[in-house]
């Protein structure tokens, strides 16, 4: 039984096998490729920041972040100031937290029967754009940084009114997602007692309770992430155990006959990325409780999301603390782009995962590049023998309405996946 | 009044339109005014699915995206999809320069990539009849604010001046130059731009194209706040047929004069205007905009 996906920044569609009234296989099959690593090739350099933020329309700065240190990972000795680093670090962020915010309240809410809540997706998400945008110039679609840093020079007051957008949406997330300060939020290591706030995010989690949805959308309890910043690590994480030792090498992309997506292993296995798997490898308290009683079900993965939205808001303010703006935003570099041969390699943390860019370089003109995104970890296509992540998770379900929500509950980007 | 309803359909895109659109801040009253009939992010009366396998009743059609005769949504090629749709309502919207004139997704694998009239600066024939009832809003993502205004002008039966583009002229008669706080240094030629910096004006070295391109992103500024050029990154003039071009953070010149000029300025002018203004040294220009 085929089944269309709708309204997954474009569709999948799900095809289903099913042996004593359960979904015994699923197969995911997206129906078209825009096949942008091509559309790159000969292309300058610099051409990629503006050409990759057009990868995807929601995470198309996560796009942007992964170019600029792919690019910089070609050059020998780059020096980028602290400054800059502080200043992508938080504009990524911004996009996870807007990312968050339209998942919740436009794909999950009506997957649990509610309606969707249009102004409580587009409130926070359009202070998070213009957070971006002070630094930016706009949301979406900006190239506002360059290898060497970036092109903005933020003053104190654009520091204030950044201020300003970050404290209101803490105030919209603690008025809204879980009723209480942020910092008790943070707080929290007791998943029981956590269920006894209000909020539209505490409504969902006593829903899946009250209707016996808690051990839906387990997987294999295998996580990874290779994004690293002052808040993401790269590490993997089987079941609790974490393990730093991870590397890129033996990231595996290969084709999936029925699909234009690709899969993606890690030493042969699937693995899943996103929120939860940051939350998992962070040992982060509140999720940890969730994942021992309910495992790496849809609770603890709607949990994640939600809880990483809160953790990035409180951490941005931190990171801003340390931001100087004296030092400069710029550094010229040493060399120029078009004398560069070589290749470069990045990893960053975007809304649902691990977004990893491949790029090589000849005289400064793009031979070669390779995106892997975060959808395909988690889509990636497994035979019976093997599932994928999300495969896994679907298996032994006994309607599709319900695998739609454990497919949704990883927050399926289309666009991306399609690149 | 009547509630307008509005079929958003997508093509070769990557949604950034979608979620620009999610930036106008009064979303609600705009939902209170219009009824998606299919959007693809938000509730919509129908699914995908129905509308390409019914035909539901539509009064404007809008199209993110490039086209191809390759591409199908829901298994029903797009093409087929505007052909059913589009005779039957009043008005059509190209939102995006991807589904105006092609745009990046007209380098990519499918066949005969182009927007729904133009091939970058050529007219198409194959929807010709539809031009009449055509309005392009063009822009690498649209602004939010000209789309929806655009929409409620449509909903007031106001009649809108067009660019040759089918281009409303009330947001594309402007240049992006228009409005963009490093004027200064464009006008008194203060040619010593870099990044990372307040000052200075990325069209003389930087390959911004703000001066000859046609859009209003520094009067009508971004998220409410800011602009590309504004923060200190050149125009990469994406509402125009032309992108993206190549060398993107290059100004292109020959013998030192940019390949470029501003719209409407002859290389005479530009060269007797660049004499004159090398003439003045404006210390405020020279300086840092902030210090002593």
């Amino acid at each position: 039984m085929i089944k269309l996906i709708e309204k997954i920044e474009g569709e999948a569609k799900l095809n289903f096998s099913f042996k004593d009234e359960k979904i015994d296989f699923v197969t995911i099959e997206f129906m078209s490729t825009r096949n942008i690593e091509n559309i790159l090739k000969g292309k300058h350099a610099l051409d990629a920041l503006v050409i990759n933020p057009r990868v995807c329309g929601i995470c198309g700065h996560a796009h942007l972040i992964a170019t600029v240190q792919a690019l910089e990972d070609c050059y020998e000795d780059l020096k980028i100031s602290n400054k800059a680093k502080i200043i992508r670090e938080l504009t990524l962020n911004f996009e996870l937290i807007q990312n968050h915010f339209k998942w919740f309240y436009l794909t999950l809410l009506p997957l649990f029967g509610h309606k969707q809540q249009v102004l409580k997706a587009t409130y926070p998400s359009q202070l998070m754009a213009k957070a971006i945008a002070l630094f930016g110039g706009q949301y979406p679609h900006t190239s506002y940084t360059i290898v060497g840093g970036v092109v903005c020079e933020p003053t104190e007051m654009d520091i204030i009114k950044l201020n300003h957008y970050i404290d209101e949406t803490i105030r919209f997330f603690e008025n809204n997602l879980v009723k209480t300060d942020s910092n008790s939020f943070l707080l929290s290591d007791k998943i029981d007692k956590f269920l006894e706030y209000e909020g539209d995010l505490i409504t969902i989690l006593q829903q899946i309770k009250e209707d016996d949805m808690l051990a839906l959308g387990k997987s294999y309890d295998r996580f990874i992430s290779f994004g690293e910043n002052s808040y993401f690590k790269k590490a993997k994480s089987i079941k609790t155990k974490v393990n730093d030792s991870v590397s890129i090498e033996y990231v595996k992309e290969s084709d999936i006959p029925s699909s234009f997506a690709k899969s993606v292993t890690f030493k042969e296995n699937y693995y899943e990325v996103g929120p939860l798997a940051r939350a998992m490898i962070n040992k982060a308290a509140l999720v940890k409780d969730s994942h021992r009683k309910y495992g790496d079900s849809i609770f603890s993965r709607i949990l994640a999301r939600v809880c990483e939205t809160s953790q990035l808001l409180a951490h941005s303010k931190k990171l801003l603390e340390r931001l100087d703006l004296s030092e400069p935003s710029y550094i010229n570099p040493n060399v120029d782009i078009s004398k560069i041969n070589g290749s470069g390699t990045s990893a960053v943390e975007a809304a649902r995962g691990s977004l990893i860019h491949k790029v090589e370089l000849q005289n400064g003109i793009i031979q070669n590049y390779e995106i892997i995104t975060p959808t395909q970890w988690n889509l990636s296509g497994g035979t019976k023998k093997k599932q994928g992540v999300s495969q896994k998770a679907m298996i032994g379900l006994s309607d599709t309405k319900t695998a739609e929500l454990v497919f949704k509950t990883f927050d399926v980007c289309s666009v991306c996946t399609t690149h | 009044m009547k509630m307008i309803k509005l079929l958003w359909l997508s093509g070769i895109t990557c949604n950034a339109n979608t979620h620009s659109f999610l930036n106008y801040p009064f979303i609600e009253q705009f939902l209170n005014d219009f009824e998606f009939i299919y959007h693809p992010v938000l509730d919509s009366s129908y699914t995908l699915q129905e509308i390409v396998s019914n035909e539901i009743e539509c009064d404007v059609l809008l199209i993110e995206g490039s086209i191809s005769p390759e591409f199908q949504r829901a298994d029903v090629s797009i093409e087929d999809i505007i052909r059913k749709y589009a005779p039957k309502v009043q008005k059509i919207v190209t939102v995006g320069t991807c589904a105006t004139f092609g745009g990046i997704f007209s380098q990519s694998d499918y066949k005969d990539v182009t927007g729904l009239h133009f091939d970058k600066e050529q007219k198409n024939q194959k929807f010709e009849n539809l031009f009449d009832k055509t309005i392009s809003i063009s822009g690498c993502p649209i602004h939010p604010e000209i789309l929806v205004n655009t929409l409620y002008a449509i909903k007031g039966d106001i009649a809108l001046r067009l660019d040759n583009f089918l281009r409303p002229k009330e947001f594309y008669a402007y240049t992006v130059h228009n409005g963009c706080v490093r004027n200064e240094y464009f006008e008194y030629k203060v040619d010593a731009h870099q990044f990372g910096e307040l000052e200075g004006c990325m069209f003389y070295d930087h390959g911004c194209q703000a001066p000859f391109t046609h859009a209003s992103c520094n009067k009508i500024l971004w998220n409410e706040v800011n602009s590309k050029t504004r923060v200190g990154l050149p125009c990469f003039g994406c509402t125009e047929p032309t992108f993206p071009k190549a060398n993107l953070f290059t100004t292109k010149k020959n013998m030192g004069v940019p390949e470029n000029l501003p719209l409407g300025v002859g290389k005479r002018v530009y060269l007797t205007l660049a004499g004159i203004t090398k003439a003045f040294k404006i210390p405020r220009l020279e300086k840092k905009l902030l210090d002593d």
